[in-house]
């Protein structure tokens, strides 16, 4: 019985080997271990346009103001101070001084416009290492930038633009170090170099990015000494690494799974609204939807509750339109369109459809943002025809939806927009100003409406931000009497960690801080 | 034989050059391209215009093609639109993990196929017979997702003896140990489909054999069983199961992409993916390119297996 032999002997090994891997092996006491969604793409805060590389990207690199722990107000960053021109032109930052990038080389005003430059000058020597999707979104308004002193540098503005300060927040303004980047070249969005409080390890490709802590973090010391990222489609197999212990914490639990972690004695829920709004949009230059009645019909006909309640698990905060709640622009008088189809039967025989008409509605499979399209835009259909109005779904995959919307074809569209930060002028402009008409600009759902854009205007060249209030709250209660969509819901973020993370919360701007994080 | 391993080896060049043609064509017809998912929904015309005259979109295809043609005369793959990085490391990096994993299932669902198929066909009709003809059903019918998923919340979540993803832990291990710990799950799930397929293919073939003259001679002559079926029986059944083995191992390759993205295997099935999502034109050719060699390298062993199988065939 050799061959018998040979085999009991091979299952024997087997086991062996498997037999002490079992007990999933603990992290050691200062790693904190991360399942994300995807893998970052890239490093470079310039280069990138999805979540996770930001998640990750933003740790190393900073910006000249940014946002407190909690909210999506602006706050020094590298920056201690500012001044604004009178006339809104000229923005001039004070810079902390003594701060080192983690190569060893001094932060400063020169490094701020290389930062910059190299994005939105075409002659600049390092303009030709990458490719900067959103220089000319969130730059294209900046003539020069100026370096006063090593330590002063001044933004030159083409046009007054009271949002310019959020802008400074976005990942694409932050500050690298010029002479890392002279160095690495093309490689440099590989391994980044700021002035964070963690600098870049290790990265194995669709296994983990490795960050260690920055031991001189301007700001305070860091308590965790390394941080894996691990990429991890599969939300049943982020949930079980993180309830086997095998990751600390995860990151976009999938809402069927919500009700389970909150009842695991190993995991905590964090949960978080999120400055970002999903909406159905209508083609408000086509028949019917030209009729503000008619739009006004649509939102009265979509049970959002029950979309938030049974699809997204509690996942969605209601909207009431695009800003978000609870801010500084938004109107604390908006109440969310109630769901009374009856109402919406009647102003729909009153815009001359007493029978209703058919229709389509574009979603996309999945994307950034997005939530749960297919499942939403099903009961938005199912709602839909229930006051009359049969819609035919067509599903797309996401770079051919984003091709297909610029037709101006569409009739009903779902869409998201994810703004990070919570100023109105960054979320209403892009999205709702008739100069942004797509294919020019986002607004894909072709709005017009001349006061609306009058008020988003002005409040662009004031820069006394109660002022801008008042216009942006005028601006609203426009948006919810002529409609530019069917307003959904505004995402809750959700994350879980174990227990010995202590101190997370989740951010509105969707950043993941794991700088404030102690482990146990 | 040499003479026509050359000439095998040669007529690849033809092969992925067709293989590269359609791969770009069908790329380039779906609706979006790089430059739309890069700057997502908050594109303007002038920014899409502005990247893709930067990443060259606005040539003619043909133009596109040639010179990423050229890009690979000189053994350069280019690099990836999306993540910065060279292709050609990029790829082969992922496929050593790919390879890991198919090799597994491979040599999973051969013994277990053969093993289930040989004692199928020796008793037939037989309780073990029907269990595996129903087992096989079950195999063949179960999605990768799905099965992977149930298999990782008993193994993973319920039991805690497997680890649920990735290739090594993700601080420390990294030994063969941690490596075989992780891949026991997806190698598993991986060789479901195809353990059925080669036993239901075993079994009838081997009966076929085994109901051959000369099987009858040998256990007139008093060989003992084992060695009838095994040497008599299973080596002239050879020749068809070896086929399917070929075309198995090809499509575990390409089964792959399911079962890494299920188990966060960093293979080149992950990368694909993501590569088509992005319309990431030189990440996809290359991981394309990297699949589709190994399909002609199989089917090129697959028929050299044939002639050491029987000495009858000879390739000139």
């Amino acid at each position: 019985m050799r061959a018998g032999a040979v085999v009991r002997a091979l299952l024997v090994a087997i086991v062996g080997l498997l037999g002490p891997a079992i007990p999933v092996s603990a992290q050691p006491a200062g790693t904190l271990v991360v399942g994300l969604v995807a893998e970052p793409v890239n490093l470079d805060p310039a280069q990138v346009t999805d979540l996770n590389s930001n998640r990750v990207g933003r740790r190393i690199a900073e910006t000249l103001v940014t946002f407190p722990d909690e909210s999506t107000q602006v706050v020094p960053g590298l920056a201690e101070s500012w001044t604004i021109s009178k006339d809104g032109l000229r923005y001039t930052f004070k810079l902390r001084r003594g701060i080192t990038f983690h190569d060893g080389t001094p932060f400063n005003a020169d490094a701020v416009k290389f930062s910059i430059e190299r994005q939105i000058d075409p002659e600049h020597p390092a303009n030709k290492l990458g490719k900067y999707p959103f220089a000319n979104y969130f730059f294209g308004n900046v003539k020069a930038v100026e370096t006063v002193d090593p330590a002063t540098v001044e933004f030159v503005l083409k046009e007054p633009r009271a949002s310019f300060l959020t802008i400074l927040t976005a990942a694409a303004a932050s500050i690298v170090s010029p002479a890392a980047v002279k160095k690495l070249g093309a490689d440099y969005a590989l391994q980044p170099v700021g002035t964070g409080p963690f600098k870049y390890a290790s990265w194995d490709r669709g296994q983990r990015v490795v960050l260690e802590k920055n031991p001189s973090y301007w700001r305070y010391p860091v308590k965790v000494d390394r941080v894996v990222y691990r990429p991890i489609v599969e939300g049943q197999a982020r949930l079980t690494e993180l309830l086997t212990g095998s990751l600390d914490l995860i990151v976009d639990v999938p809402p069927d799974f919500v009700a389970q972690v909150e009842q695991s004695p190993k995991a905590t829920l964090l949960k978080q609204v999120g400055a970002h709004v999903w909406y159905l949009g209508i083609n408000n230059q086509k028949k019917p939807f030209d009729d503000k009645r008619v739009r006004q019909a649509l939102n009265y006909a979509v049970n959002k509750e029950a979309i938030v309640r049974d699809v997204l698990k509690g996942t969605g905060s209601l909207s009431r339109g695009p800003v978000l709640p609870a801010t500084w622009g938004a109107d604390a008088g908006l109440k969310p369109y109630p769901y009374e189809p009856e109402r919406a039967r009647k102003l729909l025989a009153e815009a001359g459809y007493p029978s209703g008409f058919s229709t389509t509605l574009w979603v996309p499979e999945s994307g950034s943002g997005m939530q749960s399209p297919v499942p939403m835009s099903t009961v938005i259909q199912s709602n839909l025809k229930a006051v009359g109005i049969p819609v035919a779904l067509q599903t797309m995959e996401w770079g051919a939806y984003l091709a297909k919307l610029r037709t101006k074809e569409q009739e009903l569209f779902a869409l998201s927009w994810m703004a990070g930060n919570e100023d109105p002028d960054m979320v209403m402009y892009p999205l709702l100003h008739s100069s942004q008409w797509t294919p020019n600009g986002p607004n894909r759902a072709l709005y017009k409406n001349e006061r609306f854009d009058e008020l988003l205007h002005q409040a662009r060249l004031t820069t006394d931000q109660g002022k801008r209030a008042a216009l942006y709250r005028e601006a609203q209660r426009i948006l919810v009497d002529d409609p530019p969509w069917i307003f959904i819901d505004h995402e809750i973020q959700t994350a879980a960690h174990a227990k010995r993370v202590q101190g997370l919360k989740l951010h509105p701007s969707f950043d993941l801080r794991v700088e404030t994080i102690s482990l146990k | 034989m040499r003479r026509y391993v050359v000439r095998r080896l040669l007529l690849l060049v033809p092969v992925l050059l067709g293989v590269s043609v359609i791969i770009f064509m069908v790329l380039h017809l779906a609706p979006g391209d790089p430059a739309e998912i890069m700057l997502g929904s908050q594109a303007t015309q002038a920014d899409l215009n502005r990247l893709r005259a930067e990443l060259g979109l606005t040539e003619p295809l043909y133009v596109q093609y040639i010179h990423w043609l050229g890009l690979v005369a000189r053994g350069d793959l280019g690099r990836s639109i999306w993540m910065k990085r060279p292709v050609l490391t990029e790829v082969l990096g992922r496929f050593k993990a790919t390879l890991v994993l198919t090799g597994a299932a491979l040599v999973l669902s051969t013994a277990g196929g053969l093993a289930l198929g040989i004692l199928s066909a020796v008793r037939p009709n037989s309780l073990l017979d029907r269990l595996s003809a129903v087992a096989s059903l079950f195999g063949a019918s179960m999605p990768v997702f799905w099965l992977g998923i149930v298999l990782m919340v008993i193994f993973a979540l319920w039991l805690g003896w497997l680890p649920a993803s990735g290739m090594f832990a993700p601080y420390g291990g990294g030994d063969l140990r941690d490596l075989l710990a992780h891949l026991a799950l997806p190698a598993v799930t991986l060789a479901a489909a195809s353990v059925t397929i080669i036993a239901r293919l075993t079994r009838s073939t081997m009966l076929e054999t085994l109901g051959q003259d000369y099987i009858r001679t040998a256990r007139a002559k008093g060989v003992v069983e084992r060695a009838v079926v095994l040497r008599h029986g299973l080596k002239n059944a050879l020749i068809p199961i070896v086929t399917v083995v070929g075309v198995q191992a090809g499509y575990l390759l390409g089964g792959a992409v399911l079962t890494e993205t299920v188990f966060a295997w960093p293979g080149v099935g992950t990368l694909m993916v993501q590569g088509i999502l992005a319309r990431d034109f030189p990440l996809v050719q290359g991981c394309v390119l990297v699949v589709a060699l190994s399909f002609v390298v199989i089917n090129l062993i697959v028929d050299l297996l044939y002639a050491w199988l029987d000495p009858r065939i000879r390739y000139e």
